[in-house]
């Protein structure tokens, strides 16, 4: 039952007509589809893939915006790094409209099979991070929706890009995966990582574990597309072309999966 | 991923003795009601909670094998049925409800499993979600969208104690139990049931493939057979292509 002057969202919450105090936005800034990049200075290079945008806001590490992609609304919002950052976005912005979040980032390679320049689309994740479980219970499965996965992976089949249908890890500590050895949890960080590894788990990221449970939680869509951009066991990396260039894939997989998501705001 | 064993501990078959598509029910009664929906049955015997059956379903080969009720019993149904060729396994089971969203009469599936169960931990750390395959979801709402039912889809909870979800008040540990629950209900689980997240959790570690369907709180045969009709269905769907194992 909607409040006097409120409209409903697409869960049949009632929208929030206050500006939100992180993101800076407010009803009618943003379309019900939103990428979620990490780095605020990646923001305006998807926005580049629109056929129209605009700056909306910028505060903090959250830059948004705005636009058109063959004629369906779609945003832009950067995270920062980390799960923290990311849950206080994901909120905000579903205050203020937003029905479907898919993570546009960056990862480690964790397979054999898992090589630089391939696109990794997550089913799932790893909740190896601290702010999930301040929402749910750690049993709690973080698990993308199944229709934006679908979406995510007939977007991949029509652009014909190398990907992967798997689960990811999301970590709090950058440095913890990186240089496990100088850490006072060293142990526990090794034996961790082997079980991912064996357990089949794709790669290694930062943010994708809350925005599928704190997804959940809201009732909203959420997906997410990694970007192999590193190997550690290999010691690969993406140069800045190639970096560039399959970003750009990445990010045309995801707005060519938004014209599969009905708009319903 | 493993070797293959000619004879396994448990079961009461052993190699050749089995399908690569496999329908694991908790109760080993429920077996036959669901063998009825194939041709060509042969029932293959029961040992302690695990009775086998095996038949065609439009000429595709499936078996049937109860898991007994949780996941110790499931897992060791899983590892030994791996072992000796299976690769695809749907649970048909009967579930309770959570938060609402699927209600007495409902017909669930499940995207994944909240890992509230003791077994799947001594596998992956916690932290690693219990997911159903994504293939066989698919295949199980096409399956189910194609025969007109209608279903709920989500997550489930997979519990250890029976009890402790029917009378948490008399366990020692019921503040505990209402807390979870409650997180449960406004976290958007749909149906709490005893075997997901281990068969979902095993699976994809060991790169197989699983997928599971609930009654809600309903038991009788007539909605077995509308469950198994889905589930045999999304079997031969995926048998026509949509997985590669």
């Amino acid at each position: 039952m909607p409040k006097e002057d409120g409209i409903e969202d697409a869960k049949g919450g009632l929208l929030d007509e206050t500006v939100q105090y992180h993101v800076q936005l407010k009803k009618g800034d943003i379309s019900d589809f939103v990428i979620l990049p990490g780095d605020p200075g990646r923001v305006e290079f998807i926005a580049e893939h629109f056929d129209k945008a605009e700056l909306v806001a910028e505060n903090r590490e959250y830059k948004t915006m705005t636009g058109e992609y063959k004629g369906r609304p779609v945003t832009v919002t950067s995270t920062g790094i980390g799960c923290p950052s990311a849950a206080i976005a994901l909120e905000e912005l579903a205050n203020v409209g937003a029905s479907t979040f898919v993570r546009c980032g960056t990862s480690g390679g964790m397979q054999e099979y898992t090589r630089v320049g391939e696109k990794v689309i997550a089913t799932g994740a790893v909740r190896y991070e601290g702010t999930s479980i301040q929402y749910m219970p750690i049993e709690f499965p973080a698990v993308a929706s199944h229709d934006m996965v679908l979406a995510l992976k007939n977007s991949a089949i029509k652009n014909n890009l190398d990907h992967h249908l798997g689960i990811v890890q999301s970590k709090d500590s950058f440095y913890g995966q990186h240089n496990p050895e100088k850490m006072p949890i060293a142990d526990e960080l090794r034996q961790k990582w082997d079980a991912w590894v064996k357990g089949g788990v794709l790669c290694s990221e930062m943010e994708a574990a809350t925005i599928f449970v704190v997804g959940s939680y809201r009732k909203v869509r959420t997906g997410a597309v990694l970007l192999v951009a590193g190997d550690q066991a290999r010691g690969e990396s993406l140069t800045k072309e190639e970096y560039k260039e399959n970003m750009s894939e990445s990010v045309k997989m995801i707005l060519d999966s938004s014209l599969e998501i009905e708009v319903e705001i | 991923m493993f070797d293959k064993l000619e004879q396994v501990k448990h079961l009461p078959i052993s190699f050749g003795d089995i399908a690569r598509y496999v329908i694991v029910p908790g109760d080993p009664n429920r077996v036959p009601i669901i063998s009825e929906l194939l041709d060509d049955v042969q029932h293959q015997g029961q040992n302690r909670e695990f009775n086998a059956a095996r038949g065609k379903y439009k000429d595709v080969d499936v078996s049937v094998v109860s898991t007994g009720i949780g996941c110790p019993s499931t897992a060791i149904a899983v590892e030994e049925l791996s072992h000796i060729g299976a690769e695809v396994f749907i649970r048909i089971g009967t579930s309770g409800s959570v938060d609402g969203s699927a209600q007495k009469g409902d017909i669930f599936i499940a995207t994944a499993a909240v890992r509230d169960d003791g077994t799947s931990k001594q596998y992956i750390p916690i932290e690693f979600p219990a997911l159903a395959d994504i293939e066989v979801v698919d295949s199980l709402i096409k399956a189910s969208e194609a025969l007109n039912v209608p279903t709920k889809v989500g997550v489930c909870q997979s519990k250890d104690s029976f009890f402790g979800e029917v009378e948490p008040e008399r366990m020692p540990v019921s503040e505990y139990l209402d807390m979870k629950w409650k997180a449960w209900q406004r976290g958007g689980v749909g149906a709490s049931e005893m075997e997901a997240a281990t068969l979902f959790t095993l699976s994809s570690i060991f790169g197989l493939h699983s997928g599971g369907i609930f009654a809600v709180e309903t038991h009788d045969k007539e909605t077995i057979h509308k469950i198994t009709k889905i589930v045999l269905e999304s079997i031969y769907y995926m048998e026509k292509g949509a997985i590669n194992a």
